[in-house]
């Protein structure tokens, strides 16, 4: 059989050991997946969204309601969104805790990384779409967190939000970075992340000498696993979007009158639970950036995993990177735990 | 392997067929394009079994938004009420202004007749003027009796009767001292139409306009009832005026205790000194009551007596003197459109219908060729005939007219 | 049944079913895009008292657009727009010509000269029950 296009966007041999889905997780093909459900679903809401302050809300209460599929498209699009950010905190998890960004992969870990912080900010945005109150919230303080960046916080705000305050215009720099701007740079960097994974030398196994187990699986097989992972995510996502609606609320009446849930999007609940303790530019800007560029930078400060370590779970040469990923990781966590739970 | 995706294969299949499922199984939207506002509201798809509320207010014309609030393309129920104003009850005085009025509506111009909300909003029924300032002056607080307090803050710029106040302030029971001013803001300030009913299905009414204005709330659970009216039967000013009595001594309500009600109309009403004539326990209230008496002049006034002036002569006239009378020649006259709200008499253009010494028409009036009056219940379409004074035995002195010299003789025994 | 048909048996299988999940698939996104958000156009004007339009008078109703007749035979109406490719009709001389392409119609309605080939639309005229004239365009 002739290879076909998506035959040829895999390398013809891949190690059998680790294209198990106990090595990978299936993590990063997933977030690829979802990402082109994003985008069909995504297209879809745009027939129907209409980006203004006083028709935004409706024009989303038309398409959860009265489009015939039009929840249904709504909700794997939400639910797509929320696993795409879980997906992608699993492939970082998986990455560091398996050494796989040894050189010469650390300039991909970089693009995946940034990868990661460009799905939260899509999330982030597509979130404040809805324009109701169930959101409000987080766009008032989420914004105003901005104005408490000393010096360029003001400018930088009208930066974002075109305005003094939350508005129309602000409500289209949101949909225009959510439908173009974020997307392009996503989909530029995704492209350019799955060319450096065959450009770096495929999956991370020990060089040539050090392999001891050499079997290998054809592309074939690689395809027809990855066909089978599309078929039950999809399936997973249309169940549990035909029966599980994404969150709606009333639309805003007032932006200056905060109405409604005061909770921040569930991926920024951590932030939110900090902000709690102090200084909104200490707690809210500044810690998340130091947690970035500690993530950031693992694979240039922590011992080197060593090569014939790659290619399976914890890797005993890189325990250092792997025990500051985990208590981040657990600390992020915790810190959205305590900022779920109902304010006593 | 390709097992695996023949079975992954029917799985997707299956969550396809779900989906659908689930689709088919939503409520089909049913669309209502109202005239008046020409947007699409779906508030039909739950509520088509809902009656029209009133002739005047057809859902076709007028759907339900323009009224209610409300979400209009929310099939979520929690999500479609959540904006609705006043809850189930739009005509409550906090919202009644986003609900009921307008130019063209009902907080239009007094010369158009149509400015209701106005009125209501300055009338003692809502302002509770009167029993404040009586309080006040009782206990010392105040000077007079003049009103200086409301239940809410209200102005008035175009002051047309005498006792017409040109504003009043809030009641705030926290600047009060004395302690029976402080019992009754504690215990009284429960009884005009902005109020919470208080708790028990025998106080059971609704506020605002709906008020008096949608009947028979002792039938149906509270909010149930989608309908307005001008046919208000007595038993819906008894909702509020027949409920008890006030203690001033104890600053306190006395609910009346004679459970079950007696049902014969002489015995229901509570008041135990009151008297009555028969047309008093016959009659429903708004038969002899008017618009103005009930709903207000549009001027603030200081208590209940500076607004009700309806008495038996204003119908029956005085030993000297008939009743007024007018003969209806404007086919713009208010009291058409009286009559068409509430269709209990066919009134036409050369009838002659008695007036109020204020010149309000009496439309469920007509004086009969023998010289007789005739009166139709606005909320049982009864019909009454009665006399005027003149030429009756009646030896009343000319001065004393008042009602109370009438029950004197015509009181009935309870 | 040998391992080949098995084969056979399952590929056929998984297109069958995958075939299927896809017609859904795009009923479903006919479905959800056959949806109008905006309220169909108004197919009913009313034109006020019937007694504003005496017998002989010619009136435009520019909202329609159409042209009111009143003559012995009672109330008509003609659509103006034109029948070619739905331009609004201007009134010449005794006619109608359409600015777009030249078609030309006489005082009835009829194609004087083309390129539109039918001639202009009658519409439906009738009188409620408050004496209002009601021009329906459906």
């Amino acid at each position: 059989m002739r290879p076909s296009f998506f035959h040829h966007l895999h390398p013809p041999t891949i190690p059998a050991k680790q294209s198990r889905w106990r090595y990978t997780l299936g993590a990063g093909g997933t977030a690829v997946f979802l990402m082109l459900v994003l985008g069909a679903t995504g297209i879809l809401e745009l027939f129907y969204y209409v980006p203004t302050p006083d028709q935004a809300a409706q024009s989303i209460q038309t398409i959860s309601y009265l489009v015939p599929f039009g929840g249904l498209v709504r909700n794997i699009h939400f639910w797509a969104a929320q696993l795409l950010l879980i997906v992608a905190a699993v492939h970082l998890v998986r990455v560091v805790f398996t050494g796989s960004y040894a050189p010469p992969r650390r300039f991909n870990y970089l693009l995946g990384l940034a990868l990661f912080v460009f799905a939260i900010l899509l999330d982030f945005t597509g979130y404040i779409l809805r324009w109701d109150e169930g959101i409000q919230w987080a766009l008032v303080v989420g914004t105003n967190l901005i104005k408490t960046i000393p010096l360029i916080g003001n400018a930088f705000y009208v930066v974002l939000t075109g305005g003094t305050q939350p508005g129309l215009p602000t409500l289209i720099r949101f949909y225009a970075w959510h439908i173009f701007g974020l997307a392009l740079i996503v989909i530029i960097l995704g492209v350019w992340h799955a060319f450096r994974v065959r450009r770096d030398g495929g999956i991370a196994v020990p060089p040539p000498p050090l392999r001891v187990d050499k079997e290998r699986i054809t592309r074939n097989e690689l395809v027809r696993r990855e066909v089978l992972a599309m078929l039950l995510t999809g399936a997973a996502l249309i169940l549990f979007a035909a029966f599980v609606p994404a969150p709606i609320a009333q639309p805003i009446s007032d932006i200056t009158i905060m109405a409604g849930d005061a909770r921040a999007p569930w991926f920024f609940l951590w932030v939110q639970q900090m902000l709690k303790w102090g200084d909104p530019f200490i707690l809210g800007v500044l810690v998340p950036l130091i947690v970035l560029a500690v993530l950031a930078l693992i694979p240039y400060i922590f011992p080197k995993p060593a090569d014939g370590e790659l290619g399976k779970w914890f890797p005993r040469s890189n325990r250092l990177a792997q025990i500051v990923l985990a208590v981040i990781a657990l600390l992020v966590i915790i810190l959205t735990i305590f900022g779920s739970l109902p304010a006593s | 392997m390709k097992r695996f995706i023949a079975l992954g294969s029917a799985i997707l299949l299956l969550a396809v067929v779900a989906a659908w499922w689930t689709n088919s199984r939503q409520p089909k939207p049913i669309v209502l394009i109202p005239t008046l506002t020409g947007k699409p509201e779906y508030c039909l798809t739950c509520h088509s079994d809902l009656r029209e509320i009133s002739p005047s207010h057809p859902v076709k014309t007028f759907g339900c938004v323009i009224c209610h609030g409300g979400e209009p393309l929310a099939l979520d129920a929690n999500l479609a009420h959540s904006t609705m104003r006043g809850g189930a009850n739009p005509s409550d005085l906090s919202v009644v202004q986003e609900s009921c009025g307008g130019s063209n509506c009902h907080s239009g111009s007094a010369a158009d007749n149509n400015d209701h909300i106005q009125r209501v909003m300055t009338s003692v029924q809502s302002t509770y003027a009167g029993a404040i300032a009586n309080i006040l002056y009782t206990f010392g607080v105040e000077p007079d009796l003049t009103a200086r307090f409301g239940i809410h803050a209200v102005t008035d710029d175009v002051i047309t009767t005498t006792t017409g106040l040109p504003a009043l302030q809030v009641f705030d029971p926290t600047k009060q001292t004395n302690p029976s001013v402080l019992k009754f803001a504690a215990n009284c300030l429960n009884c005009h139409i902005n109020a919470q009913p208080l708790p028990g299905s025998q106080f059971d009414r609704l506020t605002g306009c709906a008020a008096c204005h949608t009947p028979d709330v002792e039938s149906f659970p509270k909010g149930q009832i989608h309908e307005l009216t001008t046919a208000i039967p007595y038993t819906q000013c008894n909702t509020c005026h027949n409920r008890g009595n006030y203690d001033l001594r104890t600053m306190t309500f006395v609910q009346r205790t004679d459970q079950p009600l007696p049902t014969d109309r002489l015995h229901n009403y509570y008041q135990p000194i009151a008297q009555f004539t028969k047309c008093e326990y016959t009659l429903d209230c708004i038969d002899c009551h008017t618009r103005t008496e009930a709903m207000g002049d549009g001027d603030i006034h200081s208590n209940m007596k500076q607004i009700q002036y309806i008495q038996c002569q204003t119908c029956h006239g005085t030993p000297t003197q008939l009743p007024q009378t007018k003969t209806l020649t404007d086919p713009n006259d208010i009291a058409f459109r009286l009559a068409q709200l509430n269709p209990v008499v066919d009134l036409k253009l050369g009838d002659t219908i008695l007036v109020t010494s204020k010149g309000e028409p009496l439309w469920n009036t007509r004086v009969l060729p023998d010289g007789t009056y005739q009166l139709v219940g606005k909320a049982t379409g009864q019909v009454f005939t009665f006399k005027p004074v003149m030429g009756s035995g009646c030896t009343q002195n000319g001065i004393d007219q008042s009602s109370a010299y009438c029950h004197t003789c015509h009181s009935v025994q309870r | 049944m040998s391992d080949l048909t098995r084969r056979d048996f399952l590929k056929l299988t998984t297109t069958a079913l995958l075939t299927i999940s896809g017609a859904l698939g795009v009923g479903a996104l006919f479905r959800f895009l056959d949806f109008q958000t905006e309220p169909p156009v108004k197919t009913e004007f009313d034109l006020g008292p019937a007694v504003n339009y005496p017998i002989g008078s010619r009136s435009l109703v520019p909202d329609v657009p159409a042209l009111l007749i009143h003559n012995q035979n009672g109330f008509s109406a003609l659509s103006l727009v034109c029948t070619h490719l739905g331009c609004t009709v201007e009134q010449k001389d005794s006619g109608f010509e359409c600015p777009c392409h030249g078609s030309r119609y006489d005082a009835n309605g009829k194609v004087l000269r083309g390129p539109a080939q039918k001639a202009l639309r009658a519409l439906r005229v009738e009188v409620n029950s408050t004496g209002n004239l009601i021009l329906h365009t459906d």
